[in-house]
C-alpha cells in the first residue's frame, strides 16, 4: 500500500440527485487530489456538496459522472461488493453521532472492526491512542459524548486505514471535549501516516489542516495551504 | 379527513405488511372461535326447533309386546305430557347390485290417530294412505344413497317373509338426526336405512297386531324425568320392558351432543392462544411505532394536541389491525363453517342444517380482540403522551446494556461480537423475546395436531380393524337363539371359524355416574373378537367380573378393581355387583366384555346367542353373502372392511379438512412471527446496522447480525414447540374423544419433521425479506440525522 502518487485523483467528478422534477447538482465538477499523510479540512456550507464529495471517497456512493481514482483503481463504476471491501479494507469512518453500537462495550465496537480487517492493531491498542485504556468494558450508554466519539475513532483507526474519513466529528460536542476529539484524530494522522479528511462548517478548525478545500455549490472554491498546522489545543471558537 | 387521521392512513400504508401479519394472527383466531361460535349455533339452533316442531320425545323404551290398551295408563302417569305407542322391528333388504346383506329399522305410524310425537318431516311423496298395504316411507339418508324416489318398489324381509313395499315417500325423523345402524359409530347408508309403515299392517307383519313394543314419552315442562321412567318401567316390566332412557342415552341425540361438545372445547382454547400472540404483536409493532415517532408525538403536542388526542391516534392503530383481523376472521370463519356444515350433511340428517352465523359471537370476538390489543398497546401510548415535548424532542439517549448472563459466567471467550450483541438484544427485552419465542413455540407445535390426527387414524383402522376385530364378518340375530342356531352360522359355506357371544342391553353404575350401554358375553379364550391393552397384547376374559373400554371406565369414573353394579335392562332385570377386572384399549364405540358363561348365568339363560363373529375364506364370501340374505333369522351383518373402508372415507374428509387449517395457521404464525420480529428488529436497529454497512460489513454479514438472533429464537423454540406440539396433540385427542370414536395418540418423525419444516422454511423466508430491506438501507441518512 505505499507509493508516491495520489491516493484519491478526481476528475470532473460529478454528483446529481434527481427528486421528482428537482435536480440537485451536489458535486458539479471537482477536481482533486488528496495525498498520503494529508490532513485535508473540507470547509463549506450546509448544502455545499462536502459531504457528497466525502461519501463518494468513502465507496458510499458513486458518482453520476466523472473519474474518481483509488491508487488508480476507478471507483466510480465499482460494484456493491468491491466498494464494500474497499470500506472494510481501507476507510475508516467517524460520524457526528459516533454511531457506536449500543449493546457492545468499547472494546466490542472495536473489536467488530479489527475481526473483519486484514491488518488490524489490537482494539486495546487502538483505544489506548484515544487515550480510552481505562473504560474499554464501558457500554456507550455509560460513556460521555466526547468519549464516545474517541471509541469511533479508535473504531475507525483500529483497522490502519489508508485513509480516515470524519464528517463533522465534532458537531455534537462542546469546544473542550471537541478538542479532545480533534486532538486524537490529529495524532492518529501524526503517528500512522493516514490521509485524513475532515468535514466541518466550523473554520476554526481549518488551522489544524495541511490543505483547506473550500466547497460552494459542489464545486472548489478555493483550497488554502497552510505553512504550518496550528496545534490543536490552540484552536478555540 | 382531519390531518391526524390522514397520518394514521399514511402511517399504516408505510407499515402495512407488519399490521397484515398481526392481523392474520388475530383471524386465525377468530376464525376459530366464530366459526366454532356459529356452528354450535347451527346445530343447536336447528336442533332445538327441529326437535321442537317435529315433537321429539323425551323418554324411550323397548319392551317385547303390550296391549295397545295400555297405552291409556302410561298417559296416566304424573309428568306424562304425551304418549305413542309403536311397533318397531329390524328387516332385511334386498337391494339389487349389492352382493352384501342390508338392514333397516322400520317404525309404525298411526293410522287411527295422529302421530303425537317423533313426527316425520316429509322430504318428497307422502304418507302410506289409511288401509293402504305395501307401502312405506323411508329415511332421506338410505334414499338418497340409492337414488330411490316415490313410486319405487323395495323387496324386504319382515319377520321371515318376502314382501315387496311400494316407497310412497321420502322423510326425516328427529330420532334418526344421526341416521345409522344403533351402535354404528358412522352412518352406513347403503346398507342401512329406516322405514315407516301403517301401524296396523305392521301388527300384522311382526304379530303384534293390537299391540305395541316401543313407547315414546312427551314429558311435560317441569315435571321429574327420572320419576316417569321409573313408574313406566314398573309399568311395562310385565310386558317384557327394557328400562327407559332418556334423551341423553338416546343413540341419535348422543351424536349430537358428542359433537357440539368437541365444538365447545375448540371455540374457547384456540382463539384463546391466537389472541393472545396477537396482542402480544400488535404491542411490539405499536411500541415500536410510538419509538420512531416520538419527536412527531412532541412536535403534535408542542402544537396544542392534548395527551388525550395523542393516546387516541396511537390507539387507532391498534383498532385498524383488530377490525382488520375481525374483517378477515369473520370471512375465513364463514367459509370454514359452510364447508363444515356441508360435511354435517354426511353426518347429520336435518330438514335443512344452513349455516347460521353468530353474530353475537363476532360482536364478542370485536371487544375481545379489542381488549387484547388494547391491553397490548396501552402502556407504549400512555408512555408516549407522558414525556414532555421538550424531552421528546431530543433524541432518546443511547439504550443501556450490560454483559449477559452467559457473559458473566464467564463464557465471553467463546461469543464473536455479533453474538454478543444478539445475546445482549435478548437480554434486554426479555418480554419481547419471551413472546416471539411464544409464538415460534407455537407454530411449532400447531402442525404436530394435524399430523398427528392422520398418524392416529392409521393406527386405529389397524389396531381396531386387524389387532382387535379379526373376524371378517359380526352376524346378529333377530331374536336370542340357542345353540343350534350357533352351529347354523357355522355350517355356512366359506366359515373357517366363529365364536358366539350374547348382548344384552344395561346400565352400568359407578357412585353416582351411570352408563347406558351393552354388556357382550364372549368366549374366555376368543380367538376373533379381542379384548387388547394398550400394547395390542390379548386381555385374558376372566370367569367373572368385567372388562370395560378404557374410556367407559373413565366416564363412570371407575378404575380396575372397583365393583360397579351391572343392571340389565331387559328380561328379569337382574342387578350385580361386578368387578372391573381390566381396561380395555379400543377407539369406537364404549365395550363391556364379560364370560359369556358368566353372562347366561347372570340372566339366568342357557346356551342363548346374540349373534357370533365368524373368520371368513376370502374365496368363499359370494356363497356366504348369498346363503346369509336367505337366513330368515339374522337381523343384521357386520362387515368390517365396509366400516373400515367407510370410516376411512368419512373421516379422511374430515381430517384432510382440519389438516389443512392448522397447517395454514402454522404457516401464518410462523411467518407472521418471524417477519415481524425482525422487522422491528430492524428498524429498531436500521442504524446500527447501516454503521456497520458503511464501516465495511457486507450484505450477508449484516444480515447475519440481525437474523442471528432471531435464528437463535427458533432455535430455542423449536424442541419447545415440538414438545408443546405434542401435548397439544395429545389434549386435542383427547377433547375430541368421544364415547364413538377415539383417536390414539401417535406421533410419528414425519409429524415433527414437517412442524420443523414449516418453521424453518417460514423463518428463512421471512429472513430473506428482511435481508433484502438491509440492502436498501440508507447508509448516508445514517451519518447524518439521528433517528
Amino acid at each position: 500500500m505505499t507509493g508516491d502518487g495520489p491516493i484519491f485523483r478526481a476528475r470532473d467528478l460529478r454528483k446529481i440527485y434527481v427528486t421528482g422534477e428537482v435536480e440537485v447538482r451536489a458535486l458539479d465538477g471537482v477536481d482533486l487530489e488528496l495525498h498520503r499523510g494529508e490532513l485535508v479540512v473540507l470547509l463549506g456550507a450546509s448544502g455545499s456538496g462536502k459531504s457528497t464529495l466525502l461519501n463518494n471517497l468513502g465507496g458510499l456512493d458513486v458518482p453520476t459522472s466523472g473519474e474518481l481514482l483509488y491508487r488508480g483503481e476507478d471507483l466510480s463504476n465499482a460494484d456493491e461488493a468491491t466498494l464494500t471491501m474497499f470500506r472494510r479494507n481501507t476507510v475508516g469512518f467517524v460520524f457526528q453521532f459516533y454511531n457506536l453500537i449500543p449493546s457492545l462495550t468499547a472494546r466490542e465496537n472495536v473489536a467488530l472492526i479489527t475481526e473483519i480487517a486484514p491488518n488490524p492493531m489490537r482494539p486495546e491498542d487502538a483505544l489506548a491512542l484515544v487515550d480510552l485504556a481505562d473504560r474499554m468494558d464501558h457500554f456507550p450508554s455509560q460513556l460521555s459524548g466526547g468519549q464516545q466519539q474517541r471509541v469511533a475513532i479508535a473504531r475507525a483507526i483500529a483497522k490502519q486505514p489508508e485513509v480516515l474519513l470524519c464528517d463533522e466529528p465534532t458537531g455534537a460536542l462542546d469546544v473542550k471535549t471537541g478538542i479532545t476529539v480533534l486532538e486524537a484524530i490529529e495524532r492518529v494522522n501524526r503517528e500512522l501516516g493516514t490521509l485524513t479528511v475532515i468535514i466541518t462548517h466550523n473554520a476554526a478548525i481549518a488551522e489544524m489542516a495541511d490543505r483547506v478545500i473550500h466547497l460552494s455549490d459542489g464545486r472548489i472554491s478555493a483550497i488554502d495551504n497552510n505553512p504550518q498546522r496550528r496545534p490543536v489545543r490552540s484552536l478555540a471558537w | 379527513m382531519r390531518a391526524l387521521d390522514r397520518k394514521l392512513f399514511r402511517d399504516i400504508g408505510h407499515m402495512k405488511g407488519q399490521m397484515l401479519a398481526v392481523a392474520l394472527i388475530m383471524a386465525c383466531g377468530l376464525a376459530m372461535m366464530i366459526m366454532t361460535r356459529s356452528l354450535i349455533l347451527s346445530l343447536e339452533s336447528t336442533r332445538a326447533e327441529y326437535y321442537e316442531r317435529y315433537r321429539f320425545a323425551d323418554v324411550f323404551s323397548d319392551l317385547k309386546r303390550a296391549p295397545n290398551s295400555l297405552r291409556k295408563r302410561i298417559e296416566e302417569i304424573p309428568g306424562v305430557a304425551a304418549v305413542d305407542t309403536r311397533i318397531t322391528g329390524r328387516i332385511r333388504l334386498n337391494l339389487p347390485g349389492l352382493s352384501e346383506p342390508a338392514d333397516g329399522t322400520i317404525l309404525s305410524i298411526p293410522d287411527d290417530r295422529p302421530a303425537q310425537l317423533n313426527q316425520l318431516f316429509l322430504r318428497t311423496g307422502r304418507l302410506p294412505e289409511r288401509g293402504s298395504s305395501k307401502e312405506v316411507v323411508i329415511g332421506e339418508a338410505f334414499a338418497k344413497a340409492h337414488g330411490f324416489k316415490p313410486g319405487d318398489t323395495i323387496d324386504v324381509i319382515m319377520y321371515g317373509a318376502e314382501e315387496r313395499l311400494k316407497i310412497v315417500g321420502i322423510a326425516l325423523s328427529p330420532e334418526f338426526v344421526f341416521e345409522a345402524r344403533p351402535g354404528d359409530m358412522l352412518p352406513d347408508n347403503r346398507r342401512f336405512g329406516v322405514f315407516w309403515m301403517n301401524e296396523r299392517e305392521l301388527g300384522y307383519a311382526f304379530n303384534l297386531d293390537g299391540a305395541f313394543n316401543n313407547v315414546i314419552i312427551d314429558v311435560a315442562p317441569g315435571a321429574d324425568t327420572a320419576a316417569v321412567i321409573a313408574e313406566l318401567d314398573r309399568l311395562l316390566e310385565p310386558y317384557g320392558g327394557l328400562v327407559a332412557y332418556d334423551r341423553r342415552d338416546h343413540f341419535s341425540a348422543r351424536q349430537l351432543n358428542d359433537e357440539i361438545a368437541i365444538l365447545n372445547g375448540l371455540s374457547v382454547a384456540f382463539p384463546l392462544v391466537f389472541l393472545s400472540i396477537a396482542a402480544f404483536m400488535t404491542s411490539a409493532v405499536l411500541s415500536r411505532l410510538i419509538r420512531l415517532q416520538r419527536e412527531q408525538i412532541a412536535q403534535l403536542k408542542a402544537f396544542g394536541y392534548s395527551s388525550q388526542d395523542v393516546g387516541v391516534h396511537y390507539l387507532k392503530f391498534a383498532l385498524v389491525i383488530v377490525v382488520l383481523g375481525l374483517a378477515i376472521g369473520t370471512v375465513a370463519g364463514f367459509w370454514l363453517g359452510n364447508n363444515i356444515v356441508t360435511l354435517y350433511h354426511k353426518f347429520f340428517q336435518f330438514p335443512s342444517l344452513e349455516f347460521h352465523p353468530n353474530y353475537r359471537a363476532i360482536g364478542i370476538a370485536f371487544i375481545v380482540s379489542c381488549g387484547a390489543a388494547l391491553l397490548g398497546v396501552i402502556g407504549a401510548v400512555r408512555q408516549a403522551v407522558k414525556l414532555p415535548p421538550a424531552e421528546a424532542m431530543r433524541p432518546e439517549p443511547p439504550a443501556e446494556f450490560k454483559p449477559s448472563a452467559f457473559e458473566r459466567l464467564g463464557l465471553q471467550k467463546l461469543f464473536s461480537p455479533s453474538l454478543r450483541m444478539a445475546l445482549r438484544n435478548l437480554e434486554r427485552k426479555p418480554w419481547q423475546a419471551f413472546f416471539t419465542t411464544v409464538g415460534l413455540v407455537l407454530a411449532t407445535g400447531i402442525p404436530i395436531v394435524p399430523g398427528a390426527m392422520r398418524d392416529g387414524v392409521n393406527y386405529l383402522l389397524d389396531f381396531q380393524w386387524d389387532l382387535a376385530q379379526r373376524q371378517d364378518m359380526t352376524v346378529s340375530l333377530i331374536e336370542p337363539g340357542s345353540s343350534s342356531a350357533f352351529h347354523n352360522i357355522r355350517q355356512l359355506p366359506g366359515v373357517l371359524s366363529a365364536e358366539p357371544f350374547r348382548s344384552v342391553p344395561a346400565r352400568l353404575r359407578f357412585g353416582h355416574r351411570d352408563y347406558r350401554t351393552a354388556v357382550t358375553g364372549v368366549p374366555p379364550n376368543t380367538r376373533l373378537n379381542r379384548a387388547l391393552d394398550r400394547f395390542g397384547n390379548p386381555l385374558p376374559l376372566p370367569p367373572d367380573g368385567l372388562l370395560l373400554s378404557a374410556k367407559l371406565a373413565e366416564i363412570l369414573g371407575a378404575k380396575a378393581g372397583d365393583q360397579v353394579w351391572v343392571e340389565v335392562q331387559e328380561g328379569r332385570r337382574p342387578r350385580v355387583l361386578a368387578t372391573v377386572q381390566g381396561l380395555i384399549t379400543d377407539y369406537s364405540g364404549l365395550q363391556a366384555y364379560m364370560d359369556i358363561d358368566a353372562l347366561r348365568r347372570l340372566i339366568r339363560e342357557g346356551g342363548t346367542i346374540s349373534g357370533a363373529y365368524v373368520a371368513l375364506d376370502p374365496a368363499q364370501q359370494e356363497a356366504f353373502m348369498e346363503e346369509i340374505k336367505e337366513a330368515p333369522r339374522v337381523a343384521a351383518l357386520g362387515i368390517k372392511d365396509a366400516v373400515r373402508e367407510s370410516f376411512r372415507k368419512t373421516t379422511a374428509e374430515s381430517i384432510s379438512l382440519i389438516q389443512g387449517l392448522y397447517f395454514s395457521f402454522s404457516v401464518i404464525v410462523a411467518f407472521g412471527v418471524v417477519y415481524n420480529s425482525a422487522r422491528i428488529a430492524l428498524s429498531e436497529r436500521s442504524r446500527d446496522l447501516a454503521t456497520l454497512r458503511v464501516i465495511g460489513f457486507s450484505n450477508r454479514e449484516v444480515a447475519g447480525v440481525l437474523i442471528g438472533e432471531l435464528a437463535m429464537l427458533t432455535l430455542i423454540a423449536l424442541p419447545i414447540g415440538l414438545g408443546v406440539g405434542t401435548a397439544l396433540a395429545a389434549w386435542i385427542v383427547s377433547a375430541a374423544s368421544t364415547e364413538t370414536i377415539r383417536l390414539p395418540l401417535v406421533l410419528s418423525p414425519l409429524s415433527y419433521s414437517t412442524a420443523v419444516l414449516i418453521v424453518v422454511t417460514s423463518a428463512l423466508v421471512s429472513f430473506w425479506i428482511v435481508s433484502r430491506r438491509i440492502r436498501n438501507l440508507d447508509l448516508l441518512g445514517v451519518l447524518k440525522a439521528r433517528d
